[in-house]
């Protein structure tokens, strides 16, 4: 697959062995032997491989910064990697960068109850923290699927909700503070165990900046505590227009769910094969409520909803009668990305947000797509935030597919912005969906985010290639066509 | 007094900024001069965002409003109540403050200072429900950054950067602002006769339950008499803690709380003495009319008791933010360095929110004890705003 990076410096490809030793300076942990690079040319979005000059696994701040600086004073691009679980290409190497893995950071630093917080490295998982707190019945609440696996540090590039971010935020809303290190090595602490310093706030451009800014190297989030009382339902209905006036009606009733999640006919039947959560086969949507709060408020809730659901011809409903009851409904939608692996070679997972009253129409275009690509789909949403995952699936043997299915989540992504919506709600930019930025902003918007880069990285060494389209300029036409190899405007300045 | 414009649309504060910048002239960038707060700069020209207003959009069902900055707070609020809905950050009204009655402001205004209520702790500050906006930046170039839904991933969150800039890096013209479904019912737990170590125990007690405190408050004893609600004890500290959600969960958690609480001096506050107790305690009613400096102080909940063990026989004050914030006033210059000090070392934060004119034009009005911090917020304005022209010095001298 050609993917149009950076081009790379000849010069740091020569003296590879020299900077190589540099490194070794800085930190024991480097590695530049291919066979030891290969566990490093790719992460979640595996369509893509490159392998960098070099990796470096740092074990302290010091080190990070020392790294950082020499790079920085030798013009050397460094892209940073957490647990490389990302879907948009965000770590992917450049073949002329140091690769900064974060592995090494792998300690939960303090658990402060009084200040209701844990001080973390950024290699911890997600789930690492829930389970550091849980015995005192306290939790974090972002949960990406790839919770067990995936980083804080990761989550804060990324800005990784899940589906409890209708009712708790994504990383955004729950990080307090961070300690950084720009290009340059310059080590900044932003924010802290206290809410809202004043001053430009730089720890809320940070969170989702896909690694572009900086390099998160302790991390101070917010831990809540668990409520008393938590009860999933199951509702079934026979068309997925049904399923979504049925989340807009829930909304628009005054209930804030924990989470709310849809999945379509042939994400229902996959994960049922695959994960035999209980679903019903026979409806075309399938929607899981989860209700939080007190014990009554929860009961008078499911009530409400499930009398919402009715009114929107619901077919099928079952509530969750225990904890684990529970777990198994939410079991089948966490396996939904395995479940499509089972049943489709390949497959790419998108990522739009849109306003929740044009969940039908967007499903509805998806699906003409589907036939006018002849490539299979399945859907699943955090309907309550309007946050789409169509799972396109593909055969990569088949170079033709892959080419496909890319035009084919562009062409989704493209409809999400057009019916009001945005082209990722949680997974990033990366460079999968780089050039279709043009689509949501022009260029003044761009250059103006591209000058705030500049404000940290100066030299753009940090993570280059990624996020911002690959030439300066918003091509007139979005998305930039690459034939034979070429860009269609050749003297537009590249940064 | 200098040359105050007042354009009517986007394109006149485009073209307007765009003069001044080619002339690297300084603007003041005001909504209806409702806040004396940041610095005293001195600026040849004023631009008055007032009449840029109006409400763009609003779908209830989408849970969010879209409005020009000029837009009165109150008119917006009037709007949401008429759908049931509410902002869910508590927008504070610094009316009372700075003129010692109710005048909101202009929503830019709002989210130029990051006003968030007592329910910040819970459910985020006014730049958590930010979705969106559009701007003209010190280049008078129109840009954009979010939209209109809650989960966004693409490109920077300048929404995050400019609530709080106080106009420093660009001229707001357009916001889009989460909204949320106002509570059914809430009532509020009083607790009598607790000194400051004691309130915050107790907070950490309440806080340390499944209850979803969405207010938690403390005042001295000597500064209640403000409240004049039937329900409380004069002549008293207070501690409050507010449940807000259905009548029958609220009913229940204030239940719990008597349980907990039961043996120390208590009242319950109906629905609507508990409204009307967090908006005087929100607006800062507490420090209405007074020539003193009234500061905000951010601080992590622990340091909260060592602070005011050292500070609390020289200020007037009250605890906000389940401990996590104080608010306070004193008249003592001295006094406000001795804090800012103690902020830095202890990791907080201090703000002058109210001061007369010598002091705003002479001190610091943000406390910031890093460096590294200040020069990378200068790079930050000069990406926006690269002649500084907009607001400059508002936030911190030179920048």
């Amino acid at each position: 697959m050609v993917l149009h990076l950076p081009e790379a410096d000849q010069k740091i490809l020569d003296n590879k062995s020299l900077i190589v030793k540099e490194l070794n300076r800085f930190t024991n942990n480097v590695l530049s032997d291919n066979d030891e690079l290969r566990p490093y040319e790719t992460d979640g979005l595996n369509v893509y491989k490159q392998k960098p000059l070099a990796v470096v696994l740092p074990e302290n701040t010091r080190e990070v910064s020392e790294i950082l600086k020499y790079c920085y004073q030798h013009n050397i691009k460094v892209v940073p990697r957490g647990a490389g679980t990302g879907l948009s290409g965000g770590s992917l190497p450049l073949k002329d960068c140091v690769l900064m893995s974060m592995g090494k950071f792998n300690k939960i630093l303090e658990k402060d109850f009084k200040n209701r917080c844990v001080v973390t490295q950024p290699g911890v998982t997600n789930l690492a923290i829930t389970q550091a707190v849980q015995d005192q019945g306290y939790y974090y609440a972002p949960d990406p699927s790839s919770q067990l696996a995936c980083s804080i540090g990761g989550n804060i590039a990324e800005n990784s909700g899940g589906v409890h971010s209708l009712k708790y935020g994504t990383t955004t809303n729950n990080v307090l503070g961070v300690e950084i290190v720009l290009i340059d090595g310059t080590i900044l602490r932003i924010g802290g165990k206290h809410l809202d310093s004043e001053g430009y706030d730089l720890l809320g451009v940070f969170m989702g900046s896909e690694g572009l800014l900086g390099v998160v190297t302790e991390a101070t989030v917010k831990i809540l505590k668990k409520p008393e009382a938590v009860r999933a339902v199951l509702i079934g209905f026979n068309s997925i227009e049904d399923a979504g006036s049925c989340v807009s009606d829930v909304i628009s009733k005054g209930i804030v769910p924990a989470g709310m999640e849809i999945m379509d006919k042939p994400l229902i039947i996959a994960t049922e094969n695959y994960a035999k959560a209980g679903y019903p086969r026979d409806v075309e949507a399938l929607l899981i409520v989860e209700i939080d709060g007190t014990a009554s408020e929860v009961e008078a809730m499911i009530q409400k909803v499930l009398d919402i659901a009715k009114m929107n011809k619901a077919s099928y409903n079952k509530a969750s009668n225990s904890d684990e009851e529970r777990m198994k409904f939410w079991k089948g939608r966490k396996a939904a990305f395995s479940a499509c692996g089972v049943i489709s070679p390949d497959y790419i997972c998108m990522d739009g947000s849109i306003p929740r009253n044009k969940l039908a129409d967007v499903l509805g275009y998806i699906n003409q797509l589907s036939k006018k690509y002849n490539l299979r789909v399945a859907n699943c949403f955090h309907a309550g935030d309007g946050n789409l995952h169509p799972l396109i699936m593909f055969d990569s043997n088949d170079p033709k597919e892959l080419k496909k299915a890319e035009d084919f989540g562009a062409d989704i992504l493209k409809y999400c912005v057009k019916v009001g919506g945005v082209l990722s709600g949680e997974h990033g930019i990366g460079v999968e969906k780089r050039e279709l930025m043009c689509e949501m902003f022009n260029n003044n918007d761009i250059q103006q985010q591209l000058s705030l880069k500049k404000a940290f990285d100066k030299k753009n060494l940090l993570n280059p290639g990624k996020v911002y389209p690959i030439l300066h300029r918003c091509a007139e036409e979005g998305r930039i066509h690459i034939h034979k190899g070429k860009t269609k405007f050749p003297d537009l300045p590249r940064f | 007094m200098n040359d105050i414009y007042s354009p009517v649309n986007e394109k006149e504060v485009s073209d307007f900024i765009y003069e001044c910048h080619k002339d690297s002239s300084p603007i003041e960038i005001i909504g209806n001069n409702s806040k004396k707060i940041g610095r005293v700069i001195q600026c040849s020209k004023t631009l008055c965002l007032e009449k840029i207003n109006g409400i763009i959009e609003y779908f209830p069902e989408e849970l969010y409003i879209k409005v020009k900055v000029g837009t009165s707070l109150e008119e917006i609020e009037n709007t949401l109540d008429s759908k049931n809905q509410t902002f869910g950050f508590e927008p504070m009204d610094l009316g009372f403050l700075y003129e010692g009655k109710s005048r909101g402001g202009t929503i830019g205004g709002v989210v130029a200072c990051n006003l968030s209520g007592p329910r910040r702790f819970k459910i985020g500050a006014l730049r958590d429900h930010l979705l969106g906006f559009k701007a003209i930046n010190g280049s008078g170039e129109q840009i954009k950054s979010g939209g209109t839904v809650v989960k966004n991933v693409t490109g920077y969150d300048l929404s995050k950067l400019v609530s709080g800039s106080y106009g420093t890096l660009c001229a707001l013209t357009e916001v889009t602002l989460k909204v949320l479904p106002k509570y059914e019912y809430q009532e509020t737990f009083c607790l009598y006769g607790l000194n400051h170590n004691e309130a915050i125990n107790f907070f950490s007690t309440a806080m340390d339950t499944s209850l979803e405190i969405s207010g938690a408050c403390f005042y001295p004893a000597d500064n209640t008499r403000f409240f004049r609600l039937n329900d409380i004890k004069q002549n008293n500290s207070i501690l409050s803690l507010r449940v807000e959600g259905p009548k029958t969960s609220v009913q229940e958690r204030i239940q719990q709380l008597r349980k907990i609480f039961g043996a120390s001096d208590y009242s319950v506050l109906d629905i609507f003495q508990s409204k009307a107790f967090w908006n005087l305690s929100k607006n800062l009613e507490l420090f209405k009319n007074t020539n003193e400096i009234v500061c905000k102080l951010s601080l992590p909940i622990t340091n909260a008791s060592e602070f005011l063990s050292k500070f609390s026989n020289d200020i007037k004050y009250f605890i906000d933010w389940a401990g996590g914030l104080i608010w306070l006033s004193t008249k003592d210059v001295e006094t406000i360095s001795k804090m800012r000090i103690f902020s830095v070392k202890n990791n907080g934060h201090l703000t002058i929110y109210k001061s007369d004119d010598n002091y705003r034009r002479t001190e610091e009005f943000l406390t910031c004890g890093d460096t590294n911090f200040k020069i990378l917020s200068s790079k930050i304005k000069k990406s926006f705003d690269p002649n500084l022209i907009l607001n400059p010095g508002k936030m911190y001298a030179g920048i």
